[in-house]
Protein backbone atom coordinates (compact mmCIF):
# COMPACT_ATOMS: atom_id res chain seq x y z
CA UNK A 1 0.00 0.00 0.00
CA UNK A 2 2.54 2.62 1.08
CA UNK A 3 4.62 2.35 -2.05
CA UNK A 4 5.67 5.94 -2.57
CA UNK A 5 9.22 6.14 -1.29
CA UNK A 6 9.79 9.76 -2.32
CA UNK A 7 7.32 11.29 0.08
CA UNK A 8 8.02 11.28 3.75
CA UNK A 9 4.77 10.81 5.66
CA UNK A 10 6.16 12.72 8.66
CA UNK A 11 6.71 16.05 6.88
CA UNK A 12 4.13 17.09 4.31
CA UNK A 13 5.28 19.54 1.63
CA UNK A 14 4.02 23.15 1.70
CA UNK A 15 0.67 24.12 0.24
CA UNK A 16 1.07 25.33 -3.33
CA UNK A 17 -2.47 26.20 -4.26
CA UNK A 18 -5.28 27.03 -1.88
CA UNK A 19 -8.92 27.37 -2.86
CA UNK A 20 -10.98 29.05 -0.14
CA UNK A 21 -14.76 29.11 -0.44
CA UNK A 22 -14.55 29.40 -4.21
CA UNK A 23 -18.01 30.05 -5.65
CA UNK A 24 -18.94 30.67 -9.24
CA UNK A 25 -22.34 31.65 -10.58
CA UNK A 26 -23.06 32.29 -14.24
CA UNK A 27 -25.72 34.86 -15.05
CA UNK A 28 -27.76 33.95 -18.06
CA UNK A 29 -30.61 36.06 -19.41
CA UNK A 30 -33.28 34.17 -17.49
CA UNK A 31 -31.58 32.72 -14.44
CA UNK A 32 -28.52 32.42 -12.26
CA UNK A 33 -26.71 29.13 -12.56
CA UNK A 34 -24.56 28.10 -9.63
CA UNK A 35 -21.62 26.24 -11.14
CA UNK A 36 -19.55 25.91 -7.98
CA UNK A 37 -20.49 26.40 -4.36
CA UNK A 38 -17.97 27.03 -1.60
CA UNK A 39 -15.17 24.79 -2.79
CA UNK A 40 -12.29 24.41 -0.35
CA UNK A 41 -9.19 22.61 -1.46
CA UNK A 42 -5.50 22.58 -0.63
CA UNK A 43 -3.02 21.26 -3.10
CA UNK A 44 0.48 20.58 -1.89
CA UNK A 45 3.71 20.97 -3.78
CA UNK A 46 4.48 18.04 -6.04
CA UNK A 47 1.01 16.59 -5.66
CA UNK A 48 -1.11 15.31 -8.54
CA UNK A 49 -4.75 16.09 -7.85
CA UNK A 50 -7.47 14.84 -10.16
CA UNK A 51 -10.84 16.59 -10.21
CA UNK A 52 -13.31 13.84 -11.01
CA UNK A 53 -17.03 14.12 -11.67
CA UNK A 54 -19.81 13.86 -14.22
CA UNK A 55 -20.13 16.45 -16.97
CA UNK A 56 -21.69 19.63 -15.67
CA UNK A 57 -20.28 19.24 -12.16
CA UNK A 58 -18.17 22.35 -12.56
CA UNK A 59 -14.78 20.64 -12.65
CA UNK A 60 -13.74 22.38 -15.86
CA UNK A 61 -14.99 25.69 -14.46
CA UNK A 62 -12.79 25.11 -11.44
CA UNK A 63 -9.79 24.55 -13.71
CA UNK A 64 -10.62 27.71 -15.69
CA UNK A 65 -10.78 29.67 -12.45
CA UNK A 66 -7.36 28.42 -11.37
CA UNK A 67 -5.94 29.19 -14.81
CA UNK A 68 -7.35 32.72 -14.59
CA UNK A 69 -9.60 32.50 -17.64
CA UNK A 70 -12.51 33.24 -15.32
CA UNK A 71 -12.82 35.00 -11.98
CA UNK A 72 -14.65 33.52 -8.99
CA UNK A 73 -17.92 35.15 -7.91
CA UNK A 74 -16.78 34.74 -4.32
CA UNK A 75 -13.86 33.20 -2.48
CA UNK A 76 -10.12 33.22 -3.08
CA UNK A 77 -7.64 31.28 -5.16
CA UNK A 78 -4.16 31.62 -3.72
CA UNK A 79 -0.95 30.49 -5.37
CA UNK A 80 1.72 30.35 -2.68
CA UNK A 81 -0.40 32.75 -0.65
CA UNK A 82 -0.92 35.32 -3.43
CA UNK A 83 -4.30 35.71 -5.13
CA UNK A 84 -4.22 34.82 -8.81
CA UNK A 85 -5.35 37.30 -11.46
CA UNK A 86 -5.70 36.55 -15.14
CA UNK A 87 -4.05 33.78 -17.13
CA UNK A 88 -0.32 33.28 -16.86
CA UNK A 89 2.35 30.66 -17.27
CA UNK A 90 2.74 30.12 -13.53
CA UNK A 91 -0.55 28.19 -13.75
CA UNK A 92 -0.18 26.80 -17.24
CA UNK A 93 -3.13 25.03 -18.81
CA UNK A 94 -3.01 22.13 -21.26
CA UNK A 95 -6.18 21.79 -23.29
CA UNK A 96 -8.20 18.85 -24.54
CA UNK A 97 -7.08 19.70 -28.05
CA UNK A 98 -3.32 20.01 -28.42
CA UNK A 99 -3.63 23.75 -29.28
CA UNK A 100 -0.19 23.78 -30.92
CA UNK A 101 0.38 26.77 -33.20
CA UNK A 102 0.39 25.60 -36.83
CA UNK A 103 2.45 28.58 -38.00
CA UNK A 104 5.37 27.32 -35.92
CA UNK A 105 7.16 24.02 -36.36
CA UNK A 106 7.57 21.53 -33.51
CA UNK A 107 10.61 23.03 -31.83
CA UNK A 108 9.38 26.60 -32.35
CA UNK A 109 6.21 25.65 -30.51
CA UNK A 110 8.23 24.45 -27.54
CA UNK A 111 10.45 27.55 -27.77
CA UNK A 112 7.28 29.65 -27.65
CA UNK A 113 6.76 28.51 -24.08
CA UNK A 114 10.10 30.10 -23.14
CA UNK A 115 9.71 33.29 -25.14
CA UNK A 116 8.09 35.34 -22.37
CA UNK A 117 10.27 34.06 -19.56
CA UNK A 118 12.49 36.79 -18.12
CA UNK A 119 15.25 34.23 -17.59
CA UNK A 120 15.30 33.53 -21.32
CA UNK A 121 14.97 37.10 -22.60
CA UNK A 122 17.17 37.51 -25.70
CA UNK A 123 18.79 34.15 -25.03
CA UNK A 124 17.79 32.49 -28.29
CA UNK A 125 20.40 29.74 -28.12
CA UNK A 126 19.48 28.80 -24.57
CA UNK A 127 15.80 28.67 -25.54
CA UNK A 128 16.49 26.26 -28.36
CA UNK A 129 18.69 24.10 -26.22
CA UNK A 130 16.09 23.85 -23.48
CA UNK A 131 13.38 23.13 -26.04
CA UNK A 132 15.46 20.33 -27.50
CA UNK A 133 15.93 18.84 -24.03
CA UNK A 134 12.18 18.87 -23.50
CA UNK A 135 11.59 17.26 -26.90
CA UNK A 136 14.06 14.55 -25.93
CA UNK A 137 12.09 13.97 -22.76
CA UNK A 138 8.96 13.25 -24.81
CA UNK A 139 11.04 11.26 -27.35
CA UNK A 140 10.39 13.57 -30.27
CA UNK A 141 13.77 15.20 -30.83
CA UNK A 142 13.99 13.86 -34.38
CA UNK A 143 10.74 15.67 -35.22
CA UNK A 144 12.04 19.08 -34.09
CA UNK A 145 11.75 20.58 -37.56
CA UNK A 146 8.49 18.91 -38.58
CA UNK A 147 5.28 20.84 -39.11
CA UNK A 148 2.50 20.25 -36.62
CA UNK A 149 0.19 18.78 -39.28
CA UNK A 150 2.72 16.05 -40.01
CA UNK A 151 2.46 14.58 -36.49
CA UNK A 152 0.03 11.97 -35.21
CA UNK A 153 -2.47 12.82 -32.46
CA UNK A 154 -0.36 11.27 -29.72
CA UNK A 155 2.78 13.05 -30.90
CA UNK A 156 0.95 16.37 -30.91
CA UNK A 157 -0.11 15.87 -27.29
CA UNK A 158 3.48 15.06 -26.35
CA UNK A 159 4.70 18.26 -28.01
CA UNK A 160 1.96 20.15 -26.17
CA UNK A 161 3.25 18.63 -22.92
CA UNK A 162 6.81 19.67 -23.74
CA UNK A 163 5.61 23.20 -24.53
CA UNK A 164 3.64 23.35 -21.29
CA UNK A 165 6.63 22.24 -19.23
CA UNK A 166 9.00 24.70 -20.94
CA UNK A 167 8.35 27.75 -18.72
CA UNK A 168 8.54 25.49 -15.66
CA UNK A 169 5.05 26.38 -14.38
CA UNK A 170 4.36 26.26 -10.66
CA UNK A 171 1.16 24.38 -11.33
CA UNK A 172 0.32 22.46 -14.48
CA UNK A 173 -3.40 22.29 -15.26
CA UNK A 174 -4.59 19.56 -17.62
CA UNK A 175 -8.12 19.67 -19.00
CA UNK A 176 -8.81 16.01 -19.77
CA UNK A 177 -5.49 14.53 -20.77
CA UNK A 178 -5.46 12.91 -24.21
CA UNK A 179 -9.21 12.52 -24.85
CA UNK A 180 -9.13 12.15 -28.63
CA UNK A 181 -6.64 9.31 -28.82
CA UNK A 182 -7.06 5.58 -29.17
CA UNK A 183 -6.70 3.35 -26.12
CA UNK A 184 -3.23 2.01 -26.92
CA UNK A 185 -1.69 5.45 -27.45
CA UNK A 186 -3.41 6.71 -24.31
CA UNK A 187 -2.10 3.87 -22.15
CA UNK A 188 1.43 4.67 -23.24
CA UNK A 189 0.97 8.41 -22.72
CA UNK A 190 -0.32 7.84 -19.17
CA UNK A 191 2.91 6.01 -18.35
CA UNK A 192 5.00 8.67 -20.05
CA UNK A 193 3.20 11.47 -18.25
CA UNK A 194 3.75 9.80 -14.87
CA UNK A 195 7.37 9.18 -15.71
CA UNK A 196 7.85 12.86 -16.48
CA UNK A 197 6.02 14.10 -13.43
CA UNK A 198 7.97 11.83 -11.12
CA UNK A 199 11.13 13.26 -12.62
CA UNK A 200 10.07 16.91 -12.57
CA UNK A 201 8.02 16.71 -9.33
CA UNK A 202 5.44 19.06 -10.83
CA UNK A 203 2.29 20.10 -9.05
CA UNK A 204 -0.53 19.02 -11.35
CA UNK A 205 -4.30 19.45 -11.37
CA UNK A 206 -6.20 17.58 -14.04
CA UNK A 207 -9.84 17.05 -14.85
CA UNK A 208 -11.54 13.86 -15.99
CA UNK A 209 -14.83 12.00 -16.05
CA UNK A 210 -13.07 8.65 -16.40
CA UNK A 211 -12.60 6.97 -12.97
CA UNK A 212 -9.82 4.75 -14.29
CA UNK A 213 -7.85 7.70 -15.56
CA UNK A 214 -8.36 9.39 -12.19
CA UNK A 215 -7.06 6.35 -10.33
CA UNK A 216 -4.17 5.93 -12.73
CA UNK A 217 -2.91 9.50 -12.56
CA UNK A 218 -3.89 11.03 -9.23
CA UNK A 219 -2.15 11.04 -5.88
CA UNK A 220 -5.48 12.33 -4.68
CA UNK A 221 -8.82 12.21 -6.45
CA UNK A 222 -11.37 14.88 -5.58
CA UNK A 223 -14.91 13.74 -6.38
CA UNK A 224 -17.25 16.56 -7.38
CA UNK A 225 -21.03 16.46 -7.72
CA UNK A 226 -23.03 18.76 -9.88
CA UNK A 227 -25.46 21.66 -9.65
CA UNK A 228 -24.05 23.37 -7.81
CA UNK A 229 -20.58 21.84 -7.98
CA UNK A 230 -19.34 20.73 -4.58
CA UNK A 231 -16.64 18.46 -3.26
CA UNK A 232 -18.29 15.19 -2.34
CA UNK A 233 -15.32 13.08 -1.32
CA UNK A 234 -11.60 12.61 -1.59
CA UNK A 235 -9.74 9.41 -2.35
CA UNK A 236 -6.00 8.98 -1.81
CA UNK A 237 -4.54 6.61 -4.36
CA UNK A 238 -1.64 4.82 -2.73
CA UNK A 239 -0.08 2.88 -5.56
CA UNK A 240 3.49 2.98 -6.86
CA UNK A 241 4.20 4.87 -10.07
CA UNK A 242 4.22 4.46 -12.96
CA UNK A 243 0.78 2.88 -12.82
CA UNK A 244 -0.68 1.00 -15.74
CA UNK A 245 -4.21 2.03 -16.64
CA UNK A 246 -5.08 -1.66 -17.09
CA UNK A 247 -3.69 -2.70 -13.72
CA UNK A 248 -6.39 -4.47 -11.58
CA UNK A 249 -5.37 -2.40 -8.54
CA UNK A 250 -6.08 0.76 -10.53
CA UNK A 251 -9.43 -0.73 -11.50
CA UNK A 252 -10.19 -1.38 -7.83
CA UNK A 253 -9.53 2.26 -6.95
CA UNK A 254 -11.62 3.32 -9.93
CA UNK A 255 -14.57 1.40 -8.50
CA UNK A 256 -14.13 3.08 -5.14
CA UNK A 257 -13.95 6.50 -6.75
CA UNK A 258 -17.03 5.83 -8.82
CA UNK A 259 -18.92 4.53 -5.78
CA UNK A 260 -18.72 8.01 -4.23
CA UNK A 261 -20.45 9.40 -7.25
CA UNK A 262 -23.24 6.85 -7.12
CA UNK A 263 -23.89 7.40 -3.42
CA UNK A 264 -24.13 11.09 -4.23
CA UNK A 265 -26.95 10.40 -6.61
CA UNK A 266 -28.78 8.24 -4.10
CA UNK A 267 -28.70 11.02 -1.53
CA UNK A 268 -30.43 13.36 -3.91
CA UNK A 269 -33.33 11.42 -5.42
CA UNK A 270 -34.28 14.39 -7.61
CA UNK A 271 -31.16 14.18 -9.77
CA UNK A 272 -30.75 11.77 -12.61
CA UNK A 273 -27.71 9.64 -13.19
CA UNK B 1 -4.52 0.78 -62.65
CA UNK B 2 -7.30 3.08 -61.63
CA UNK B 3 -7.57 6.35 -63.45
CA UNK B 4 -7.03 9.52 -61.53
CA UNK B 5 -10.17 11.63 -62.06
CA UNK B 6 -8.23 14.85 -61.27
CA UNK B 7 -5.81 14.09 -64.11
CA UNK B 8 -8.61 13.36 -66.51
CA UNK B 9 -10.33 16.57 -65.49
CA UNK B 10 -7.24 18.55 -66.52
CA UNK B 11 -7.37 17.07 -70.03
CA UNK B 12 -11.03 18.04 -70.38
CA UNK B 13 -10.17 21.63 -69.46
CA UNK B 14 -7.28 21.68 -71.93
CA UNK B 15 -9.53 20.21 -74.61
CA UNK B 16 -12.14 22.89 -73.95
CA UNK B 17 -9.65 25.69 -74.62
CA UNK B 18 -8.34 24.04 -77.78
CA UNK B 19 -11.92 23.66 -78.97
CA UNK B 20 -12.65 27.30 -78.17
CA UNK B 21 -9.57 28.49 -80.06
CA UNK B 22 -10.22 26.04 -82.91
CA UNK B 23 -13.83 27.14 -83.46
CA UNK B 24 -12.80 30.81 -83.33
CA UNK B 25 -10.29 30.18 -86.13
CA UNK B 26 -12.77 27.96 -87.97
CA UNK B 27 -15.31 30.81 -88.18
CA UNK B 28 -12.79 32.75 -90.26
CA UNK B 29 -11.56 29.80 -92.30
CA UNK B 30 -15.16 29.09 -93.34
CA UNK B 31 -15.66 32.82 -94.08
CA UNK B 32 -18.54 33.01 -91.61
CA UNK B 33 -16.88 35.95 -89.88
CA UNK B 34 -14.86 38.65 -91.59
CA UNK B 35 -11.64 40.05 -90.26
CA UNK B 36 -12.77 43.66 -90.65
CA UNK B 37 -15.46 42.90 -88.07
CA UNK B 38 -13.42 40.89 -85.57
CA UNK B 39 -9.81 39.68 -85.57
CA UNK B 40 -8.88 36.07 -86.12
CA UNK B 41 -6.76 34.29 -83.49
CA UNK B 42 -3.86 34.15 -85.90
CA UNK B 43 -3.98 37.96 -86.39
CA UNK B 44 -4.10 38.47 -82.63
CA UNK B 45 -1.04 36.29 -82.11
CA UNK B 46 0.76 38.06 -84.97
CA UNK B 47 -0.01 41.50 -83.53
CA UNK B 48 1.27 40.38 -80.12
CA UNK B 49 4.60 39.36 -81.65
CA UNK B 50 4.73 42.65 -83.58
CA UNK B 51 4.13 44.63 -80.43
CA UNK B 52 7.02 42.75 -78.86
CA UNK B 53 9.26 43.54 -81.85
CA UNK B 54 8.28 47.20 -81.77
CA UNK B 55 9.52 47.32 -78.18
CA UNK B 56 6.12 48.27 -76.81
CA UNK B 57 5.21 45.08 -74.98
CA UNK B 58 7.90 44.55 -72.35
CA UNK B 59 8.06 48.16 -71.13
CA UNK B 60 4.26 48.11 -70.80
CA UNK B 61 4.15 44.86 -68.83
CA UNK B 62 7.00 46.10 -66.68
CA UNK B 63 5.33 49.48 -66.06
CA UNK B 64 2.01 47.92 -65.07
CA UNK B 65 3.65 45.36 -62.80
CA UNK B 66 5.84 48.01 -61.18
CA UNK B 67 2.82 50.16 -60.44
CA UNK B 68 1.06 47.11 -59.03
CA UNK B 69 3.97 46.19 -56.76
CA UNK B 70 4.19 49.71 -55.35
CA UNK B 71 0.46 50.39 -55.10
CA UNK B 72 -0.40 46.96 -53.85
CA UNK B 73 2.32 46.90 -51.19
CA UNK B 74 0.95 50.13 -49.76
CA UNK B 75 -2.58 48.79 -50.01
CA UNK B 76 -1.68 45.53 -48.26
CA UNK B 77 0.05 47.45 -45.46
CA UNK B 78 -2.92 49.76 -44.94
CA UNK B 79 -5.42 46.93 -45.32
CA UNK B 80 -3.66 44.75 -42.74
CA UNK B 81 -3.47 47.60 -40.24
CA UNK B 82 -7.12 48.59 -40.67
CA UNK B 83 -8.20 44.95 -40.69
CA UNK B 84 -6.29 44.31 -37.46
CA UNK B 85 -8.09 47.21 -35.77
CA UNK B 86 -11.43 46.03 -37.15
CA UNK B 87 -10.75 42.46 -36.01
CA UNK B 88 -9.88 43.52 -32.49
CA UNK B 89 -12.54 46.16 -31.90
CA UNK B 90 -16.20 45.48 -32.43
CA UNK B 91 -16.97 49.22 -32.61
CA UNK B 92 -14.38 49.94 -35.31
CA UNK B 93 -15.56 46.87 -37.20
CA UNK B 94 -19.16 48.00 -37.03
CA UNK B 95 -18.31 51.45 -38.37
CA UNK B 96 -15.90 50.48 -41.11
CA UNK B 97 -17.38 47.24 -42.40
CA UNK B 98 -20.51 48.85 -43.83
CA UNK B 99 -18.39 51.63 -45.37
CA UNK B 100 -16.02 49.13 -46.98
CA UNK B 101 -18.80 46.90 -48.21
CA UNK B 102 -20.34 49.99 -49.77
CA UNK B 103 -17.07 51.00 -51.39
CA UNK B 104 -16.67 47.50 -52.77
CA UNK B 105 -19.82 47.86 -54.83
CA UNK B 106 -18.07 50.66 -56.71
CA UNK B 107 -16.43 49.44 -59.94
CA UNK B 108 -12.67 49.88 -59.74
CA UNK B 109 -12.65 52.04 -62.89
CA UNK B 110 -14.86 54.56 -61.09
CA UNK B 111 -11.83 55.62 -59.04
CA UNK B 112 -9.98 56.82 -62.14
CA UNK B 113 -11.76 60.18 -62.66
CA UNK B 114 -11.32 61.32 -59.06
CA UNK B 115 -7.68 60.21 -59.15
CA UNK B 116 -7.22 62.30 -62.30
CA UNK B 117 -8.64 65.33 -60.49
CA UNK B 118 -6.56 64.76 -57.36
CA UNK B 119 -3.23 63.68 -58.79
CA UNK B 120 -3.29 64.63 -62.47
CA UNK B 121 -1.46 62.45 -64.94
CA UNK B 122 1.01 60.96 -62.48
CA UNK B 123 1.89 57.43 -61.40
CA UNK B 124 0.78 58.41 -57.92
CA UNK B 125 -2.72 58.62 -59.28
CA UNK B 126 -2.53 55.06 -60.59
CA UNK B 127 -1.22 53.88 -57.22
CA UNK B 128 -4.21 55.67 -55.68
CA UNK B 129 -6.63 53.74 -57.90
CA UNK B 130 -4.89 50.44 -57.07
CA UNK B 131 -5.05 51.17 -53.34
CA UNK B 132 -8.70 52.24 -53.41
CA UNK B 133 -9.62 49.18 -55.49
CA UNK B 134 -8.04 46.64 -53.17
CA UNK B 135 -7.77 48.05 -49.66
CA UNK B 136 -11.38 47.35 -48.68
CA UNK B 137 -11.19 43.68 -49.65
CA UNK B 138 -7.94 43.18 -47.74
CA UNK B 139 -9.26 44.98 -44.64
CA UNK B 140 -12.48 42.98 -44.58
CA UNK B 141 -10.68 39.66 -45.09
CA UNK B 142 -8.18 40.46 -42.34
CA UNK B 143 -10.92 41.44 -39.91
CA UNK B 144 -12.90 38.36 -40.85
CA UNK B 145 -9.84 36.15 -40.39
CA UNK B 146 -9.22 37.56 -36.92
CA UNK B 147 -12.83 37.10 -35.89
CA UNK B 148 -12.68 33.46 -36.97
CA UNK B 149 -9.49 32.53 -35.10
CA UNK B 150 -10.18 29.33 -33.12
CA UNK B 151 -10.43 30.62 -29.50
CA UNK B 152 -8.17 27.80 -28.36
CA UNK B 153 -5.13 29.55 -29.91
CA UNK B 154 -5.85 32.74 -27.99
CA UNK B 155 -6.38 30.83 -24.75
CA UNK B 156 -3.18 28.83 -25.29
CA UNK B 157 -1.23 32.01 -26.00
CA UNK B 158 -2.49 33.66 -22.83
CA UNK B 159 -1.79 30.70 -20.57
CA UNK B 160 1.70 30.49 -22.09
CA UNK B 161 2.29 34.00 -20.77
CA UNK B 162 2.03 36.05 -23.98
CA UNK B 163 1.87 39.74 -23.02
CA UNK B 164 -1.03 41.72 -24.50
CA UNK B 165 1.22 43.91 -26.68
CA UNK B 166 2.72 40.83 -28.35
CA UNK B 167 -0.61 39.19 -29.19
CA UNK B 168 -1.13 40.82 -32.64
CA UNK B 169 2.30 40.01 -34.02
CA UNK B 170 2.82 36.61 -32.40
CA UNK B 171 -0.64 35.09 -32.39
CA UNK B 172 -3.48 37.06 -33.95
CA UNK B 173 -2.01 37.78 -37.39
CA UNK B 174 -0.39 34.35 -37.85
CA UNK B 175 -3.54 32.57 -36.70
CA UNK B 176 -5.64 34.59 -39.15
CA UNK B 177 -3.17 34.12 -42.00
CA UNK B 178 -5.18 31.64 -44.13
CA UNK B 179 -8.08 34.10 -44.53
CA UNK B 180 -5.72 37.06 -44.85
CA UNK B 181 -3.94 35.42 -47.77
CA UNK B 182 -7.28 34.74 -49.45
CA UNK B 183 -8.10 38.43 -49.00
CA UNK B 184 -4.73 39.49 -50.39
CA UNK B 185 -5.28 37.27 -53.41
CA UNK B 186 -8.67 38.87 -54.02
CA UNK B 187 -7.16 42.31 -53.38
CA UNK B 188 -4.47 41.67 -55.99
CA UNK B 189 -7.09 40.79 -58.60
CA UNK B 190 -9.10 43.94 -57.80
CA UNK B 191 -5.94 46.04 -57.81
CA UNK B 192 -5.03 44.57 -61.20
CA UNK B 193 -8.45 45.66 -62.50
CA UNK B 194 -7.87 49.11 -61.06
CA UNK B 195 -4.37 49.43 -62.51
CA UNK B 196 -5.43 48.59 -66.06
CA UNK B 197 -8.54 50.80 -65.81
CA UNK B 198 -6.48 53.74 -64.61
CA UNK B 199 -3.88 53.26 -67.33
CA UNK B 200 -6.67 53.29 -69.86
CA UNK B 201 -7.48 56.85 -68.89
CA UNK B 202 -4.24 58.43 -67.80
CA UNK B 203 -0.90 56.98 -68.84
CA UNK B 204 1.67 56.87 -71.60
CA UNK B 205 2.94 53.36 -70.92
CA UNK B 206 1.35 50.17 -69.56
CA UNK B 207 -1.07 47.46 -70.58
CA UNK B 208 -4.04 49.79 -70.20
CA UNK B 209 -2.32 52.34 -72.41
CA UNK B 210 -1.78 49.71 -75.14
CA UNK B 211 -5.50 48.93 -74.96
CA UNK B 212 -6.31 52.62 -75.34
CA UNK B 213 -3.84 52.95 -78.21
CA UNK B 214 -5.38 49.95 -79.97
CA UNK B 215 -8.80 51.56 -79.79
CA UNK B 216 -7.46 54.92 -81.05
CA UNK B 217 -5.82 53.17 -84.01
CA UNK B 218 -8.93 51.08 -84.64
CA UNK B 219 -6.71 48.02 -84.25
CA UNK B 220 -8.99 45.26 -82.91
CA UNK B 221 -6.17 42.70 -83.07
CA UNK B 222 -4.11 44.76 -80.66
CA UNK B 223 -7.04 45.28 -78.30
CA UNK B 224 -7.82 41.56 -78.17
CA UNK B 225 -4.11 40.70 -77.88
CA UNK B 226 -3.64 42.96 -74.88
CA UNK B 227 -6.86 41.71 -73.30
CA UNK B 228 -5.70 38.12 -73.60
CA UNK B 229 -2.28 39.06 -72.27
CA UNK B 230 -3.82 40.88 -69.29
CA UNK B 231 -5.91 37.82 -68.51
CA UNK B 232 -2.90 35.51 -68.80
CA UNK B 233 -0.66 37.57 -66.54
CA UNK B 234 -3.43 37.99 -63.98
CA UNK B 235 -4.21 34.28 -64.07
CA UNK B 236 -0.57 33.27 -63.82
CA UNK B 237 0.03 35.42 -60.76
CA UNK B 238 -3.24 34.35 -59.19
CA UNK B 239 -2.70 30.65 -59.73
CA UNK B 240 1.01 30.21 -59.36
CA UNK B 241 2.04 32.98 -57.03
CA UNK B 242 -0.83 33.59 -54.61
CA UNK B 243 -2.58 30.28 -55.24
CA UNK B 244 0.44 28.21 -54.26
CA UNK B 245 1.15 30.31 -51.17
CA UNK B 246 -2.48 30.05 -50.14
CA UNK B 247 -2.51 26.27 -50.55
CA UNK B 248 0.72 25.78 -48.64
CA UNK B 249 -0.63 27.81 -45.75
CA UNK B 250 -3.95 25.97 -45.74
CA UNK B 251 -2.15 22.62 -45.63
CA UNK B 252 0.18 23.75 -42.87
CA UNK B 253 -2.71 25.14 -40.79
CA UNK B 254 -4.42 21.78 -41.18
CA UNK B 255 -7.35 23.26 -43.13
CA UNK B 256 -6.69 21.16 -46.23
CA UNK B 257 -5.20 17.68 -46.47
CA UNK B 258 -1.83 17.41 -48.17
CA UNK B 259 -2.04 15.44 -51.40
CA UNK B 260 0.29 12.55 -52.19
Amino acid sequence: MDAIPASNPGISPPVKLRLANVTKTFDSATQKVAALQAVNLEIREGEYVVLFGPSGCGKSTLLNLIAGFETPSAGDILLEGDPVSGPGNDRLMMFQEHALFPWLNVIENVVYGLKWEPAYRFRFRARRQKALELLKMVHLEEFARSSVHELSGGMKQRVALARALAPDPQVLLIDEPFPALDALVRARLYVELQDILVRTRKTIVSVTHDPREAACLGDRVVVLTGRPGRIKAEVKVQLARPRDINDPQVAEYALRINAHLESAHEEKPGTTA
Amino acid sequence: MKKNPERLHKYYVLGFYLLLLGSWQLLFSLNLLHDYLFPAPFDVAKRLVELGDEGLLWPSIKATLERMVIGFSISAGIGLAIGLLMGMSRIINGCLKSLFLGLQTLPTAAWAPISLLLFGLSDRGIAFVIIMSSVAAISIATADGIQHIPPIYLRAARTLGTPVYAMPSHVILPAALPRIVTGIKLGWTLGWHGAVSAELIKSSVGLGFLLYMGRELNDASQVIAIMVLTILIGLLLDRFCFGLIERRIRIRWGLEPAKR
